[in-house]
């Protein structure tokens, strides 16, 4: 088991990149619409909520025996019967989530860069990249999200410096304690974006064991941050009336930077730089279902089996990857009402699934830990 | 298994080279592409009439010049692309798009919207308004050595180092976002007979004609060119701004306006403060004239002031803050909470009042 360990930094890696993904799905538009000019404040604003969260999830780290992920623990508290319900909950979910993941990636792709052309194929191709990679080691796709953070991170600082010419910083003021208030709404989609790293608990068993087991809420943190970035560079450039109303309005920042003249355009390879977020992202939904699912039917961890073949539950990854798909080509909404359920139905189901269903989790097995700590170590 | 699976993988990579069959329409052939650069459009809301220029390609090939009318943009391009079946006519590198009055007046939204969508436009193109039609200043202004991407480029030029602000389309829309008015720049189409006497240059020509009010639905006016001035001083950068007083030709070296709200005992909005400072440089003596620099002082404040309040007072007349004097007098975010959503209403009622410090500087001045 040992060689197929990930280290901490390894999986923050795993886990910014892939709230990348939600992260321009949502922001700065979301914000935007629920806080205006204070859009960026809700990154300060998402502080309590995500940091309640991020000690709930580390509180059941704490707990994890090693080499046990959330669904070992759920199984070991809520019995065989409710652990197996909660985690065909959450294993459905991962799934589900994931297919939204690849239409919405592919809808993104194709209106900015590929107008013409069929999400279809866009989807397929990257469910066959994310089914390669979630049957090899966890570890190799960790290693590969450490490569894929500098490029993904690099990309938006240089995003970021090159537009600082189109800010107005003016466009973010006048701001003032009256206007807090406001940037509470605001909070909603980082609190969500933030959500999303509590589905990586299932794979806490592939960590490395550590005295430090902060590193989802460092993860969390520097993804506010970055997310309060890109809000008010959005708001600086556009200004928050305009920035509501528009489609993606990052990407039509990115659209209007130019390396002088010597490259006229950046914002394709942008772009297309990002589908690396949402295929790391459904990577990790692929492999958290797996890891739900697989204490249901008693399968063996998938890294120390061989990748070809569907033997030792491997048939079982198939099939994830195959319900991935279906949900995936079952979204194929037009491109408002597609924007609707990444805006509100989507975030709002992760919510209740993450936030509540995380607090419900922490609350029932309350009595449990507290025995367990009596017990001693 | 694995190597099957390695396999099916290596023949899924030709896919993403951007030739594969999914992505057969977007494909560009480089050698087919038309660069188009300069893009018009007229309507009266109902359709539409694009005009576009290719820009004039290497060793003096003459510009491609064409227009189609339809019922939308998208209907337009798609024409457009039927008139020249040889080219691959693409958008990406459009550099000005150029607004006739009437689709101003109907199509602004529509425009701003189709940009955003449009995965080849960047909403950082610049944006002039043609007093006239678009498709005259696209169609009319191009001859086999010169088009009217030329034109604008040098006229462009020319205004941005005369203090002149070339608006993009992003920057119109935040504003008609954020104000609810923005200016743009106008142009109008200026016959060159009995100017230009070399044959393939006596198209017509290009030039800045002050700005366009713009408002939420469209075009709601002209500012004069003196008004233009004015409201350049209010919300730009004037330094290069040439102003003619008294005969003399002076520039502007650098200025500044700061505008305040007039509140009423109540708290109530009534009136805006603007206070400019300028500092000028003569650049041209009228002959025979030998004004006293206090009286040229004087005659400066006064000339600047009346366009600057004439600036301010046509845009009340026009219903839409296109100086974004709203964002200024209401800077503090309690002004903004109580009086941003009543801002519409009022702006056309409050009196303006407006105060310049001229200051002519002379060459002697220095002397002393």
């Amino acid at each position: 088991m040992d060689e197929h360990l990930i280290t901490k930094k390894q999986f923050s890696a795993a886990v910014l990149v892939s709230l990348l993904s939600p992260l321009l799905r949502l922001l700065p538009q979301t914000a935007v619409d629920f806080a205006g000019r204070a859009a960026w404040l809700g990154a300060a604003a998402a502080l309590p909520p995500v940091t309640l969260l991020g000690l709930i999830l580390t509180d059941f780290q704490r707990h994890m025996r090693p080499g046990e992920g959330m669904g070992g623990l759920l199984l070991r508290w809520l019995g065989p019967v409710a652990g197996r319900a909660a985690l065909c909950l959450y294993g459905a979910w991962f799934l589900f989530y994931g297919g939204f993941i690849l239409r919405s990636g592919a809808e993104r792709l194709v209106s900015t860069i590929y107008p013409s052309s069929g999400q279809e194929l866009f989807i397929l191709v990257t469910i066959a990249l994310c089914l390669a990679v979630s049957l090899g080691t966890l570890r190799a796709a960790a290693r590969m999200a450490v490569i894929m953070r500098a490029v993904l991170v690099g990309a938006l600082a240089a995003v970021l410096l090159l537009s600082l010419p189109n800010m107005e910083p003016a466009r973010l003021g006048p701001l003032g304690w009256r206007d807090l208030p406001a940037a509470i709404p605001g909070a909603l989609p980082f609190a969500s974006v933030c959500a999303v790293s509590a589905c990586f608990t299932f794979l806490a068993g592939y960590v490395g064991r550590t005295e430090d087991r902060l590193w989802l809420p460092g993860a969390m943190l520097l993804t506010l941050g970055l997310g309060g970035a890109i809000c008010a560079a959005v708001v600086c450039v556009f200004g928050p009336a305009l920035a509501g109303t528009l489609t993606y309005p990052f990407f039509v920042m990115i659209r209007s930077i130019s390396l002088w003249d010597l490259v006229p355009r950046i914002e394709a390879a942008v772009i297309a730089v990002w589908v690396g977020a949402d295929f790391m992202l459904c990577t990790m939904l692929l492999r958290c279902a797996h890891e739900a699912l697989r204490p249901v039917f008693g399968l063996p961890a998938p890294d120390s089996l061989p990748a070809g073949g569907l033997a030792g539950g491997r048939w079982l990854q198939w099939l994830e990857a195959g319900a991935v798909l279906g949900c995936a080509l079952a979204f194929g909404l037009p491109p408002w009402r597609l924007r609707l359920w990444s805006d509100r139905y989507i975030p709002l189901a992760s919510d209740i699934m993450l936030y509540g269903g995380f607090g419900l989790l922490w609350l029932v097995t309350l009595p449990r830990r507290k025995k367990e700590k009596s017990r001693g170590p | 298994m694995k190597r099957a699976v390695i396999l099916l993988y290596v023949c899924l990579l030709p896919l993403l080279t951007g030739c594969g069959a999914g992505l057969k329409s977007d494909r560009h052939d480089v050698e087919r592409l038309l660069l188009i650069q300069t893009m018009g459009l007229d309507g009266d809301g109902e359709s539409v009439e694009m005009s576009v220029s290719s820009g004039l390609g290497p060793e003096d090939r003459p510009s491609l010049v064409m227009s189609a009318p339809a019922g939308g943009i998208e209907d337009a391009i798609a024409r457009l692309q039927n008139y020249s079946p040889e080219n691959q006519l693409f958008y990406a590198h459009v550099q000005y798009l150029l607004l006739g009055e009437e689709a101003a007046r109907r199509e602004l939204a529509h425009v701003i919207q189709w940009v955003d969508r449009s995965p080849t436009l960047r909403m950082d193109t610049s944006m002039l308004v043609v007093r006239g039609t678009a498709k005259d200043a696209v169609v009319g202004t191009s001859q086999q050595s010169t088009d009217i991407t030329q034109r604008l480029a040098s006229m462009d030029r020319q205004a941005r180092s005369m203090g002149w602000t070339v608006y993009s389309l992003r920057e119109v829309a935040a504003d008609l976002a954020e104000d609810g008015g923005a200016l743009c720049l106008a142009l109008e189409v200026a016959p060159t007979e009995g100017n230009v006497f070399t044959d393939e240059m006596r198209a017509d020509a290009v030039v800045p004609a002050g700005y366009a009010m713009l408002g939420p639905d469209g075009l709601v006016g002209f500012l004069d060119p003196e008004q233009s001035l004015g409201a350049e001083l209010l919300r730009g950068d004037p330094a290069g701004l040439l102003i003619t007083v008294s005969g003399d030709t002076l520039e502007i070296l650098d200025a500044s306006a700061h505008v305040s709200g007039v509140f009423g005992p109540d708290g109530v909005p009534t009136g805006i403060d603007v206070q400019c400072t300028l500092r000028a440089g003569v650049l041209e003596k009228a002959a025979g004239q030998d004004m006293a620099p206090e009286a040229l002082d004087a005659a400066l404040s006064d000339t600047v002031r009346d366009w600057v309040a004439g600036a301010a007072a046509r845009t009340q007349e026009a219903g839409c803050d296109c100086l974004g004097l709203g964002r200024k007098v209401l800077s503090t975010a309690e002004l903004a909470a109580r009086w941003g959503g009543a801002w519409e209403a009022l702006f056309p009622k409050l009196a303006v009042t407006v105060t310049v410090d001229g200051q002519v500087e002379r060459s002697y001045d220095m002397a002393e």
